[in-house]
């Protein structure tokens, strides 16, 4: 059973592999990373280490992938980039070093682990008691080091994706383009749903919101009515 | 001997498909009546009656849908990619069932002389073998929003994706004060830890974060603006008739079956019950069952009170209010734990 097992999952990793690098489309390249993933998940149960699986499947299914599914799916694949000449001796190159460098590591350490009996197995071996041991205890440096790293990296994202300032100052084609008045209810969903001080800052920076198809300067209505009211006059 | 896992299966293998039928048959039989349930309760919440036309106060109502929803033309969008089009519902619905074998029904007992535990399987990773389950139920949702090819569809589906990451993170950190109250993952040693006192108690703020983020996860009321049925006309499946909505429809009352019944382990003590009243184990399943109906009312009546959430409220209240919340109640929870 746990043959079946064993070659089922190897099987599903290996084609969700080859289909990641050979499918065309990015949204079924990413599904098959999925199917990879997964399928790693169940080889992690059939080596009895539970708690690997499912944080494979938590974080990285369920979480890693979503975020990639997320902006494939709004961003869509897009046109393909060509690879450039240089790339296009390189990559098989690089994929040769990789695929020699892990044959000298198979056949000179992992291949002598595999015998009928299998890896030793202790009664609690791969449970989270287990691993949260062996992380407080053994490996606590690696798993600080860990910790600090994702940190760095989640201050880096928060850093990167801030809200710049001050483009304007040296784009004036863009700072027309922001001061210019928009039509009413199309900028903020706070303004959408009438909040006072938004109209009223609209009303203060750009000389009111205009009514989609009126005239700009006769009808800059949004900061005279309650937020109630201009509500109501949404066709 | 399968060696998947350590599962700690002691049950000859005839109880374990015993077993595996039996839950899935209750729930199943149970998730008609639920439908009839909420139609009803809504009903009454909003002066009506709810459906009262077929069989004895309209308690039939569901066989009448279901030869309904089989009869119906089988189509789909000529936008739609067929083959992911028709696997997301089964997606849906095979993560949901995966949900109920963890629910334990009750302490081991002895039946036909053969010692079983009620429940279908207890793992020592617990609970986040639902979170493992949920991750790959929002592929159910995602695949079939995308795969619809329709505008409302799609937007449905990036709700869903954005929605079930923001609140998964709460629902989790509001579960690790219980672990570590507990000091155990399985369920049943959860359950059997709180024979003192339900961790209702001790953990109510984790108690209210794990409900609200519940209702963000199963797309429930107030937070079911994945849906939006005002917006986008039902969301991820607008394309879908007949039985690829039908999944949809089951694995959504099965998820809501799944969280209650989560629920109701990890805080409100599973199969016991209070003032030290210890019935006869036959009765342990009734007793969480019932605790599950309790959410599950809860579930069907704030759907009938609250409104839905803004998209940008539902995700400033995600991030800014529950997940502080629930990391502070985390380190509290800790620092009582280890002092």
């Amino acid at each position: 059973m746990s043959e079946v097992l064993f070659f089922l999952a190897a099987i599903a990793a290996i084609i969700g592999a080859v289909g990641v690098v050979t499918l065309r489309n990015a949204f079924y390249a990413v599904l098959a990373l999925v199917c990879h993933l997964v399928s790693l998940a169940a080889l992690f149960l059939l080596l009895r280490a539970e708690f690997v699986a499912a944080a494979q499947v938590v974080v990285y299914a369920g979480a890693v992938m979503v975020l990639y599914v997320f902006v494939v799916a709004y961003v869509g694949g897009g046109e393909e980039v060509a690879a450039g000449n240089g790339l296009r001796f390189l990559g098989p190159l690089f994929a040769l070093a990789l695929a020699i460098e892990l044959c000298i590591a198979l056949l000179g350490s992992a291949l002598s682990g595999i015998n009928s009996q299998g890896a030793h197995y202790v009664l609690g071996f791969g449970t989270p008691a287990h691993i949260g041991r062996l992380f407080l205890t053994d490996y606590l440096f690696a798993f600080e080091l860990a910790s600090l790293l994702l940190l760095v990296a989640a201050v880096g994202a928060i850093v990167l994706a801030r809200r710049r300032r001050g483009l304007e100052d040296e784009n004036p084609a863009l700072a027309a383009l922001i001061a210019q008045p928009r039509p009413a209810y199309t900028g903020t969903m706070a303004e959408g749903a009438g909040v006072r001080q938004v109209l009223q800052a609209l009303e203060e920076t750009h000389g009111g919101v205009i009514e989609l198809g009126a005239q700009p300067p006769k009808l800059a209505v949004g900061a005279e009515r309650s937020g109630d009211e201009a509500q109501e006059q949404l066709p | 001997m399968i060696g998947l896992a350590n599962i700690d299966y002691f049950e000859p293998w005839w109880m374990q498909i015993a077993k595996a039928l039996v839950i899935f048959g209750v729930i199943f039989g149970v998730l008609p009546i639920l439908t009839v349930y909420e139609r009803k309760l809504l009903g009454r919440f909003q002066h009506r009656y709810g459906p009262n036309r077929v069989g004895p106060f309209g308690l039939m109502q569901p066989l009448a849908e279901i030869v309904k929803f089989a009869l119906k033309e089988p189509f789909r969008p000529r936008t739609s990619m067929g083959f992911l089009f028709r696997l997301a519902p089964a997606i849906s619905i095979m993560t949901a069932v995966g949900g109920l074998a963890l629910i334990p029904w009750g302490n081991v007992q002895d039946i036909f002389g053969t010692r079983t535990g009620l429940y279908g399987i207890d793992v020592s990773v617990g609970p986040l073998y639902v979170f493992a389950l949920g991750g790959i139920s929002f592929y159910g949702i995602v695949l079939g929003g995308w795969a619809s090819g329709s505008k409302y569809s799609f937007l449905g589906a990036m709700r869903a994706a954005a929605q079930l990451i923001s609140y998964e993170v709460s629902q989790g950190l509001a579960l690790v004060g219980v672990l570590i109250s507990a000091q155990t993952l399985s369920l049943t040693g959860i359950v059997n830890a709180q024979r003192g006192m339900w961790y209702f108690i001790p953990q109510i703020v984790g108690f209210l974060i794990f409900m609200v983020a519940s209702f963000a996860e199963t797309n429930r009321a107030p937070f079911d603006l994945v849906e939006a049925d005002g917006e986008l006309g039902g969301g991820y499946f607008t394309e879908y008739g007949g039985t690829g909505f039908v999944a949809y429809l089951f694995a959504e009352y099965v998820n809501m079956l799944v969280v209650s019944g989560m629920a109701a382990t990890l805080f409100l003590g599973g199969w016991l019950l209070p003032f030290g009243i210890h019935p006869p184990g036959w009765v342990d399943p009734f007793v969480v069952l019932a605790k599950m109906m309790i959410f599950m009312t809860l579930f069907i009546w704030i759907r009938a009170t609250l409104p839905r959430l803004r998209y940008d409220q539902l995700m400033s209240f995600g991030w800014k209010i529950l997940l502080p919340l629930a990391t502070v109640n985390l380190l509290v929870t800790a620092i009582v734990v280890v002092h």
